[in-house]
C-alpha cells in the first residue's frame, strides 16, 4: 500500500481506528483507542490474531482482580 | 527463553506487545509491592513493574509463538513468521470474521440495528486501503467481544427473547450487505491484488453458504475466478463446501442438467413438455428418474405451476355455460395472460444467464444476476399462489352457477385468511360480477330480466301454475317472477335483494300491466348509473333512489289510472252492504222477486231492479265507472232454492287492479256479501211482519183481543228478541267488523312509503279479518253437516251454520208470525160475518144465533181463502214427519179451534228452539279468544236473560249434528207446513211456496 503523502496516511490510519473503535464498542471489548491501535500494528506485522486475542485475555484475567481494587484505590 | 528468541522477532512486534502489555497491565497497589529490596519507594515500583512487564512480555510472546501466524498470505509480512502454518480451520474461522460478528450481534440483539451498524461500519472499513489485515482484527475484536458477551449475553437475551433470525438473515443477506460486499471485494480486486483474492473468496464462502446450497453455477464460477490467483483459495474453498468436494467431478454434468432444465423451464411453464419434463397427462408431470433430490425438489415444486397452468388454460378454453361462468374464464384467461408474461421474463433472464455462461466470460452481470431454477422458483411463488387459487375457484365452481358462484368468490375475498388470496380474489370478482351487474343494471332501471342462464336471482318461472294452494287465480304481480334464494350472491344482503327484486318487478308491472312503458323508459334513461363491484355506496343510494321512484309511481299509477282506491270504496259501499239506502232499496224491489224459486229468476229483471235502485239512490251520484262495474246475478245454487239464497250482487275488477283485488278476494267479498245479503233479508222479513203487527193491532188485532191477545203477545216479544239479535249482528259486522277493518286498511294505504306488496298485503289482512271476525271463516259454507270432519271444523264455521239456522229459524218463526195473522184476520172475518148475519137476523125480526149458522161461515170460510188449492200434498208429507204439525190438521174436517192449538204450539217451539241456539252460540262466544267477538256476544246478552251454554266435546258434537239436522229438517217442514196452513190470509209469502210445490 504504497503511499506518498503521509500525511494522509496518518489520516487514513486515524480514521480506520475511529471505525475499528466503533466496531469494538458495538462488541463489547473494553478496548481503548491506545491498545487497538496496538492490536491492528501487531495484526499488521503478521501476529496471529488468535494468539493476540489469547494475551489480551490472558493479561487482563492475570491482572482483572488485582486492576479494580487498584482503580478504587486511585480514586 | 525470552532472550534467546528476541533477536528473531521482529522489532516493531516487540514494541507494540509491550506498550500493549503496558496499556494492559494496571499500575501495581503498593501495598503488594515488596519493599524490601529496594530503599525508595518509586524505585521499588519500577522494579516490579518492570519485573511483571517482563514476565508478562514473555507469557505474551510464548502465546503468539504457540499460533501460526495470521497473514501468512500476506506478502507484506515478514518471511520467518510465513514459514509457520496452522490449521485450515482456524484460517477459515480467522477469514470469516465479519460474518461470525454479525452473527453474534443479531444473535445478542433483538433488533437488528447493531448488526446493520456493524455493516455499515464494516462496508467502511472495507474502503480504507490502509489495513491489510481487517479480518485478522475483525476477528480479534470478535475474539475479545466473546468473553464479555457472556456476560451481556444473558441480559440482552431476556430483554429479547423472540428474535428472528430468518428475517434478519433476509434482510442483510439478500439486500444490505451482499451486493455492497461483492463491489467492494471487485472494487479491491482491481486495486490491490495479494489481499484481495483472500479477501474475495474468503467472503463468497460464507456467502453462498446461507444463501443458495445449490447455486451451483455461482459457485462454481466464482471458485473459478479465485482459481487462477492463489492455490490456497481453491483449497479454502473446497473445504468450506463440503458438499462440493467429494462430488466435483459431477458438478460440470449437474451444471449442465440444470442448465438443461433452465432453458427448458419457461416451455413447461406454458404447459409444453420438454426433454427432460413431460406431461404424461393434464394432471402429471413426469420428472427425470437421475437427478440429485434437491434438484428433484425444486423440480417438485416448479411442476405445481405448469401443471396448474395447464389444468387453468383448459378451463379458459372451454365453452361452459353461463354467463358469469363466462366472466370467470374471461378474468382468469387475464391472469393467466399476466402470468405467460412473467414467463416471458423469466425466459428472457434465463436466456440471458444462459448465453452468459455459455460463453464462458466470467462477466459480472452473471454472478450478479445469476439464475438458477431454485430462483425460479421464488420468482413463480406468488404466480404460484394465484394459479392455486384460480384453480381451486374453477375446481368449486363447477356445479355451481351465478350467484353461488360469486358468493363463492366472494368468500375467498371476505374470509379467507391470507391477505393475498383476499386481494386475488377481490380482484377477480371485479371481472366476474359484472354480467351480474349486467343484469342487475337491467333490472332495476328497465325492469327487463335479461337472463339466459338463470342466473340472476330473479327467476321467471316457464310454467306457472294456474292456480296456488289457496286456489288464488295467479296473477302477474304475485307470479310473473320469483326471488330464488340460492342465486342470491353473498355480496347482497337478503333485504337488499329483496328491494331490487320489486323495483324489477314494479317496473315490469308498470311496463305490462299498466301499459306505461313511456314512464318506464324515461326513467330509465334519467336515473341510469353504471353500477359495478366495490361501489358499495353507489349501489345502495341508486338502489335506494329506484326503489322509492318506481314504488312511489306504481301507487300512483294504481291510485290515478286505475282508481284503486276508488275500487276498495264501491267494494265496501255495495258488497259491505255500506251504501244503506240502496241496499234498503234494492231488496224492497227485489224481495217479491226473490220469494221466487231461483230458476224462475231472471237475469233482466234483476239488473232493472238493480238499475232502480241505484238511480233511486244517492248512489247515483257514484262515478260511472264504478257503477258500471256493479252487477247483479244469480249463482249457480243448486236446485230447490229461492232466489233469496242465490241472488248476487258483483263488482267486476279488470287487469291491473286485479292485482290488488285478486279473484281470491273477490270470492271473499262475495261470500261476506251473501252473508250480509241474509242477514238482511231477515231484518227486512222481521221488520215488514213487525210493521203489520203493529198496524193490524190497531185495527183488525184488536177486534181478537179476547181469544189471540195472550198469543200475540208473546210472538210480539219474540219478534222483538229475534230483531234485537239481528240488529245486534248487524252493528257488529258492519261497524265493529267492517268499519274498524277499513279503517285500518286506509292507514295502512296512506304511508308514504307505501309499495304495491303493502297495498296487497294490506287488502288481504283487510279481507281476513272481515272474513274472521264476521262470523264467517275462510272455509265455505257447503262444508255443513260433513259429519266426519265435525271434530275438526273451524269454530267460526260453527259460528256460521249457527248463524244460519238462528236465521233460518226466524224466518220460520215470521212465517208461523203471518199464519197467526191469517187466522187473527179469519177469525175477525168470521166474527165480521156472525155479527152482520146477526144484524140482518135482528133486522128480519129474528133473534139468536142457532146451529145452522155456523156451517154455511165455516163453508164460506174455506170457500173463500186459498187453503183449498193445495189440500192433497200436506196430509203425506206430515205422515211421514209424524209430528203434530198444522198439515194433519188440515183437511177438509179441520177446523177453527184445532188450528189455533197447533198454531200456538208451532211459535212456542220456534221460540224455545230459538233460544237454546242462541244460548249455545253466546256460550261459544264468550269462549273466544277476539275481544270484539266475545264483545258481541256481551251486547247480544246485555240484560242476561240468555243462559249461556257451554257447548258438549267435540267427541260428542257429530252426534250432537246429527241430531240438529234432525231437528232441522223436522223444523223446515213444520215451517212450510205452518205457512202453508195459513196460506188462506193471501200473505206475500205463501206464494212463492205454492209456486214451489207446483
Amino acid at each position: 500500500m504504497p503511499n506518498p503523502n503521509p500525511e494522509d496516511k496518518r489520516q487514513a490510519a486515524r480514521e480506520v481506528i475511529d471505525i475499528l473503535h466503533e466496531i469494538s464498542i458495538l462488541l463489547n471489548t473494553n478496548l481503548d483507542r491506545t491498545e487497538l491501535s496496538l492490536c491492528v500494528s501487531l495484526i499488521e506485522n503478521g501476529v496471529n490474531p488468535d494468539a493476540l486475542a489469547t494475551v489480551i485475555k490472558d493479561l487482563r484475567k492475570e491482572n482483572g482482580p488485582t486492576r479494580i481494587p487498584s482503580q478504587a484505590a486511585a480514586e | 527463553m525470552s532472550t534467546t528468541k528476541q533477536p528473531t522477532r521482529p522489532r516493531r512486534i516487540d514494541d507494540a506487545l509491550s506498550q500493549l502489555v503496558d496499556s494492559l497491565t494496571p499500575t501495581l497497589p503498593l501495598a503488594s509491592v515488596n519493599y524490601d529490596n529496594y530503599s525508595d519507594e518509586e524505585e521499588a515500583i519500577a522494579a516490579a513493574e518492570s519485573h511483571r512487564h517482563d514476565a508478562q512480555l514473555d507469557r505474551a510472546w510464548r502465546i503468539i509463538d504457540t499460533y501460526p501466524a495470521a497473514g501468512s498470505a500476506d506478502p507484506g509480512s515478514p518471511a520467518g513468521l510465513g514459514g509457520r502454518r496452522g490449521s485450515l480451520a482456524a484460517m477459515e474461522s480467522v477469514n470469516n470474521a465479519p460474518d461470525l460478528i454479525k452473527r453474534k450481534l443479531r444473535r445478542e440483539n433483538s433488533s437488528p440495528d447493531k448488526a446493520v451498524r456493524f455493516s455499515n461500519l464494516y462496508s467502511r472499513l472495507l474502503t480504507q486501503p490502509v489495513l491489510s489485515q481487517k479480518w485478522g482484527i475483525l476477528y480479534l475484536l470478535y475474539k475479545l467481544s466473546e468473553k464479555d458477551g457472556v456476560g451481556a449475553e444473558g441480559g440482552e437475551r431476556s430483554r429479547s427473547p423472540s428474535m428472528d433470525d430468518g428475517n434478519l438473515q433476509n434482510m442483510l443477506g439478500r439486500e444490505g450487505s451482499r451486493p455492497r460486499r461483492g463491489t467492494h471485494s471487485r472494487a479491491f480486486e482491481s486495486e490491490d491484488e495479494g489481499p484481495a483474492v483472500s479477501s474475495s473468496a474468503s467472503q463468497k464462502i460464507p456467502l453462498s453458504k446461507p444463501e443458495r446450497p445449490n447455486s451451483f453455477v455461482e459457485r462454481e464460477s466464482a471458485d473459478y475466478s479465485a482459481r487462477p490467483s492463489n492455490r490456497e483459495v481453491d483449497e479454502r474453498a473446497g473445504a468450506a463446501s463440503p458438499t462440493m468436494t467429494p462430488s466435483s467431478p459431477q458438478a460440470h454434468s449437474k451444471e449442465s442438467v440444470e442448465r438443461g432444465l433452465l432453458r427448458d423451464l419457461p416451455f413447461n411453464l406454458q404447459g409444453l413438455s420438454s426433454s427432460n419434463l413431460q406431461f404424461q397427462s393434464a394432471s402429471v408431470l413426469k420428472l427425470p428418474q437421475n437427478l440429485p433430490s434437491p434438484i428433484i425438489s425444486l423440480l417438485h415444486s416448479l411442476a405445481e405451476p405448469c401443471l396448474l397452468y395447464k389444468g387453468l388454460s383448459e378451463f379458459c378454453e372451454g365453452t361452459n355455460e353461463g354467463l358469469i361462468h363466462q366472466s370467470l374464464r374471461a378474468a382468469i384467461s387475464k391472469e393467466i395472460h399476466s402470468y405467460l408474461g412473467l414467463v416471458a421474463t423469466l425466459e428472457a433472464e434465463i436466456r440471458q444467464a444462459l448465453a452468459a455462461i455459455g460463453d464462458g466470460t466470467q462477466s459480472l452481470g452473471v454472478r450478479k444476476s445469476g439464475v438458477t431454477l431454485k430462483r425460479c422458483m421464488i420468482w413463480t411463488r406468488d404466480a404460484t399462489m394465484a394459479l392455486r387459487l384460480m384453480s381451486l375457484i374453477v375446481e368449486e365452481s363447477r356445479d355451481k352457477k351465478g350467484g353461488q358462484l360469486i358468493s363463492l368468490i366472494h368468500g375467498f375475498s371476505t374470509s379467507h385468511g391470507d391477505p393475498f388470496v383476499g386481494a386475488f380474489a377481490e380482484k377477480l370478482l371485479a371481472h366476474v360480477t359484472r354480467p351480474f351487474y349486467d343484469m342487475l343494471q337491467l333490472w332495476i332501471y328497465d325492469g327487463e330480466l335479461s337472463d339466459p342462464y338463470k342466473e340472476f336471482f330473479v327467476d321467471e318461472p316457464e310454467f306457472r301454475p294456474s292456480t296456488d294452494s289457496r286456489g288464488i287465480a295467479t296473477s302477474v304481480w304475485e307470479h310473473k317472477y320469483k326471488l330464488v334464494d340460492r342465486l342470491i350472491p353473498s355480496i347482497v344482503t337478503r333485504e337488499f335483494a329483496e328491494k331490487v327484486f320489486l323495483i324489477g318487478k314494479s317496473l315490469n308491472f308498470i311496463r305490462t300491466g299498466c301499459e306505461d312503458s313511456a314512464w318506464v323508459e324515461a326513467y330509465s334513461k334519467e336515473a341510469f348509473k353504471e353500477l359495478k363491484y366495490g361501489d358499495t355506496d353507489t349501489l345502495e343510494s341508486s338502489i335506494d333512489k329506484a326503489y322509492k321512484t318506481t314504488m312511489a309511481r306504481l301507487i300512483h299509477l294504481m291510485d290515478d289510472k286505475f282508481k284503486l282506491f276508488d275500487h276498495l270504496r264501491a267494494l265496501k259501499k255495495y258488497l259491505l252492504l255500506g251504501q244503506g239506502d240502496f241496499i234498503a232499496l234494492l231488496m224492497e224491489s227485489l224481495s217479491s222477486n226473490l220469494d221466487r224459486p231461483a230458476n224462475s229468476q231472471y237475469r233482466h229483471t234483476l239488473t232493472a231492479q238493480l238499475e232502480h235502485a241505484i238511480r233511486a239512490s244517492n248512489a247515483q251520484y257514484d262515478s260511472a265507472d264504478v257503477l258500471r262495474r256493479l252487477d247483479a246475478r244469480m249463482l249457480e245454487l243448486s236446485h230447490g232454492e229461492i232466489g233469496w239464497d242465490c241472488f248476487t250482487l258483483e263488482y267486476k275488477i279488470d287487469a291491473p287492479v286485479d292485482v290488488v283485488i285478486t279473484p281470491w278476494g273477490s270470492r271473499q267479498y262475495l261470500k261476506v256479501f251473501n252473508f250480509l245479503w241474509r242477514v238482511k233479508r231477515v231484518e227486512f222479513a222481521l221488520g215488514s211482519t213487525w210493521r203489520r203487527c203493529m198496524t193490524g193491532a190497531r185495527g183488525v188485532l184488536g177486534n181478537v183481543e179476547d181469544t189471540l191477545g195472550a198469543d200475540w203477545k208473546r210472538a210480539r216479544c219474540v219478534i222483538a228478541e229475534m230483531i234485537h239479535f239481528v240488529c245486534q249482528l248487524q252493528y257488529y259486522i258492519l261497524f265493529e267488523v267492517i268499519e274498524s277493518s277499513w279503517d285500518q286498511l286506509q292507514t295502512e294505504m296512506s304511508k308514504t312509503d307505501c309499495t304495491l306488496g303493502d297495498l296487497i298485503d294490506a287488502h288481504n289482512k283487510y279481507l281476513n279479518s272481515i272474513t274472521h271476525k264476521g262470523l264467517l271463516g275462510s272455509t265455505s259454507t257447503s262444508r255443513y253437516g260433513s259429519s266426519t270432519s265435525a271434530s275438526a271444523k273451524q269454530p267460526e264455521e260453527s259460528f256460521l251454520t249457527q248463524l244460519h239456522q238462528i236465521l233460518k229459524i226466524m224466518l220460520a218463526y215470521k212465517d208461523a208470525v203471518d199464519g197467526l195473522y191469517s187466522f187473527s184476520v179469519a177469525e175477525f172475518t168470521r166474527r165480521q160475518e156472525l155479527i152482520a148475519k146477526i144484524e140482518t137476523r135482528t133486522a128480519q125480526g129474528h133473534w139468536g144465533v142457532t146451529e145452522s149458522d155456523v156451517r154455511p161461515r165455516r163453508a164460506n170460510s174455506r170457500g173463500g181463502t186459498s187453503i183449498a188449492s193445495t189440500p192433497d200434498i200436506r196430509p203425506a208429507s206430515a205422515g211421514v214427519d209424524g209430528i203434530d204439525t198444522p198439515y194433519s190438521l188440515d183437511g177438509p174436517e179441520m177446523n177453527d179451534d184445532q188450528m189455533l192449538p197447533t198454531l200456538r204450539s208451532r211459535l212456542r217451539d220456534l221460540s224455545a228452539e230459538f233460544k237454546s241456539r242462541l244460548n249455545i252460540l253466546l256460550g261459544d262466544l264468550a269462549y273466544q279468544p277476539d275481544v270484539d267477538m266475545r264483545f258481541l256476544g256481551v251486547v247480544m246478552n246485555f240484560n242476561d236473560v240468555y243462559e249461556p251454554v257451554r257447548r258438549r266435546k267435540p267427541a260428542s258434537s257429530s252426534r250432537d249434528k246429527e241430531k240438529e239436522k234432525e231437528r232441522e229438517r223436522a223444523k223446515r217442514k213444520a215451517a212450510t207446513a205452518a205457512a202453508s196452513a195459513n196460506t188462506g190470509s193471501g200473505t206475500e209469502s205463501s206464494a212463492p211456496k205454492e209456486a214451489r210445490r207446483e
